[in-house]
């Protein structure tokens, strides 16, 4: 699905991220910890296209060079990144937003564009599922919006958008316990052979949640340590400096 | 061109005043109007638009238009939303319906045969019209009446000579306890340029309520220059709006005094300047009576050498205790050879008073774009998105719904059409 060889990025000549390898098959769940600054969400941020980083190395995403798709050709070819932080857009309204994003992914993929009922049919059925308060959808794209808010968002466009590969920026950062399970129900549901995720955290709580396959310890830009959900337990305990 | 324009008055006094004095009356104007030139950058007023300037720039002579064509029938009217209409061609009166309403409730004339306004004040521009001015709409809505459907003005030109000067007066009397919604429509139907002079008069009383929309699809070598006089009474109302997209040059001038106790005045905007664009909305608001509130919520995008303008003034009087005035101005450039500027004034001698205002201008949030670059929209896609959300907050200020989605629709129209 993701095949990272030998990734460097720089921004603003300082170097983030320094020969890291990654590779994520279909099906796959990988989880990626790390001290602050080690390069986490500068990962995420070149994987979904963010301009501004001077990059080395080359990723193939479904066997295709990632770095020659836009932005927008990533998200429509199955790419999806949760924010860390996600964007407050004043005066678009959520859910024109989130039919207005769906319908162009479903476009570039040559499907029908749902109408305004078939859409309304799909994004209620998803904010049931997923135990989100309707009302988030006819308020200002993530406005005002709580911390969790804002995270159960990323999680509903997830959601409706069936990526193939999946990246969850710090999703679980404050967050409480019950909005934690909404993140992870989330995941856990759209979890199957065809579909990959890549989850940054920084903690190993969303991890008794979400079962990953791998996880990998990221220090001063690349992958210092490889092991199975266990790793994630004893880094928990005995912190980063031991590695 | 005020040399010219000597003898073109000459010529349209002798020809239009049907009396003396309304002839004598018209001259004192014109020739205070001369002593005063058009508006220049030296007057404080008009320190960012430098009419004299622009207008020398963009027309050789201006020519007053006496052409009444009776017999073209304007017939593209707003379809989203049912209302009474009023056409003025060319700066004339055309056609008219109340068909909503109990026409007793309305007293309606045009201003064809005058009367003469004397000068006053040194808006050079103001004292222009008072000598120009060919027509106009006299509107009386009778106490206690509250008209059913919105009012569509629309002022429509399709001059196709160089008789491209226009002077129009709208009077509109809002009497106690009755209520009016307005949409001014101006619309060019031809390519020549126009320039439009319009001086407003409106009087709310008590507890009286006047929505006052405007809209232009002018072209972009029009100038436009609309000055409103707005006085509100007792527990009256006076909202306006300005979604201000087309002409070369367009100030709109507006001057809201709330006279009496618990009166209130909104003044709101949404400029969308691009290509070569000028636009000013100057607001300033009297507080004279206690208790009053005054809002004003301006939003401009700008793009291609275009330039906005909002000069926003708060007066509070010295017995206009519990005054609450808020004004916020916020702007994006959407490149570098676009300008904005703004002064904010607070002037105030009650010491009872609520009073805060705000100025930003930036340029469109690259991490927002983005965001919904990520969420698969393309670059052109998510910056529209963003300006549309940006300008509707503005227009969300409309209180009349059907109208509100109207110039929804439209401003979503005029994003759609940048390029």
């Amino acid at each position: 699905m993701l095949n990272i060889n030998n990734l460097s990025a720089k921004i603003e000549n300082k170097q983030i991220l320094n020969g890291l390898n990654l590779d994520i098959k279909a099906g796959e769940i990988h989880a990626i910890m790390g001290p602050n600054g080690s390069g986490k969400s500068t990962l995420a941020n070149v994987l979904s296209g963010k301009k501004g980083y001077k990059i080395s190395g080359n990723i193939k995403y479904q066997n295709k060079d990632l770095f020659k798709l836009d932005i927008e050709e990533r998200a429509h070819k199955g790419l999806f990144l949760a924010f860390q932080y996600p964007l407050e857009i004043p005066g678009v309204n959520t859910s024109n937003f989130l039919k207005t994003s769906l319908n162009a992914i479903r476009k570039s993929n040559g499907k029908k564009e749902l109408d305004a009922l078939e859409f309304l049919k799909i994004v209620k059925k998803k904010v049931t599922e997923l135990k989100i308060d309707e009302k988030i959808l006819n308020r200002q794209l993530n406005v005002g919006f709580s911390g969790g808010e804002k995270k159960k968002n990323e999680i509903l466009q997830m959601s409706l958008f069936e990526p193939k590969m999946v990246i969850l920026d710090e999703t679980d950062s404050g967050l409480d316990i019950d909005a934690l399970k909404i993140v992870a129900n989330g995941v856990n549901t759209l979890r199957d052979k065809d579909r990959s995720f890549l989850i940054i955290t920084h903690y190993q709580r969303l991890l008794e949640y979400i079962k990953p396959d791998f996880v990998h310890v990221l220090m001063e830009g690349k992958i210092a340590k490889t092991g199975c959900s266990e790793l994630a337990l004893e880094l928990e305990k005995a912190g980063y400096a031991k590695i | 061109m005020i040399e010219e324009l000597k003898n073109t008055f000459k010529s349209f006094n002798e020809k239009f005043s049907k009396k003396n004095t309304i002839a004598k009356t018209r001259a004192d104007n014109f020739e205070k109007f001369v002593q005063l030139g058009f508006p220049s950058k030296n007057l404080e007023d008009w320190k960012f638009s430098d009419f004299n300037k622009i207008i020398l720039n963009k027309f050789k002579n201006i020519n007053i238009n006496l052409d009444q064509q009776n017999k073209f029938k304007f017939n593209k009217y707003i379809k989203e939303f049912e209302h009474n209409k009023i056409v003025f061609l060319n700066g004339f009166y055309n056609d008219h319906s109340f068909e909503y309403e109990n026409e007793e409730k309305i007293i309606f004339d045009n201003l064809k045969n005058g009367p003469a306004y004397k000068e006053h004040g040194d808006n050079s521009l103001n004292l222009l019209n008072n000598a120009f001015f060919t027509d106009g709409l006299l509107l009386y809505v009778k106490k206690g009446y509250q008209c059913k459907k919105p009012l569509v003005i629309y002022n429509v030109f399709n001059t196709k000579n160089n008789n491209n000067f226009f002077n129009q007066k709208i009077i509109i009397n809002v009497e106690e306890n009755s209520k009016l919604d307005i949409v001014v429509y101006s619309i060019n139907l031809n390519s020549v340029p126009i320039f439009i002079n319009t001086s407003n008069f409106f009087l709310v009383e008590k507890k009286g309520l006047l929505k006052l929309f405007r809209i232009n699809e002018l072209g972009n070598k029009d100038l436009n220059y609309n000055f409103s006089q707005a006085n509100v009474m007792e527990n009256g109302i006076f909202e306006n709006f300005i979604l201000s997209c087309s002409s070369a040059f367009f100030k709109n001038e507006i001057k809201c005094t709330l006279q009496e106790n618990h009166s209130s005045g909104f003044i709101n905007g949404a400029i969308l300047a691009h290509e070569n664009l000028h636009h000013e909305i100057k607001a300033n608001i009297e507080h004279i009576g206690q208790n009053t509130k005054s809002y004003q919520k301006i939003k401009s995008v700008l793009s291609k050498n275009s330039k906005a303008i909002f000069q926003g003034k708060i007066y509070v009087g010295s017995n206009a205790q519990k005054t609450n005035g808020y004004q916020l101005s916020k702007a994006i450039l959407l490149d570098h050879d676009s300008e904005f500027d703004s002064k904010p004034e607070l002037e105030i001698y009650a010491d009872d008073v609520k009073c805060s205002h705000g100025s930003t201008s930036g340029s469109l949030d690259e991490d927002a774009i983005f965001y919904l670059m990520s969420r698969g929209l393309n670059r052109f896609d998510s910056k529209n998105l963003l300006i549309k959300g940006f300008l509707a907050d503005a227009i969300k200020t409309i209180t009349n719904e059907e109208i509100k989605k109207h110039f929804l629709n439209e401003l979503v129209k005029k994003i759609n059409e940048l390029r």
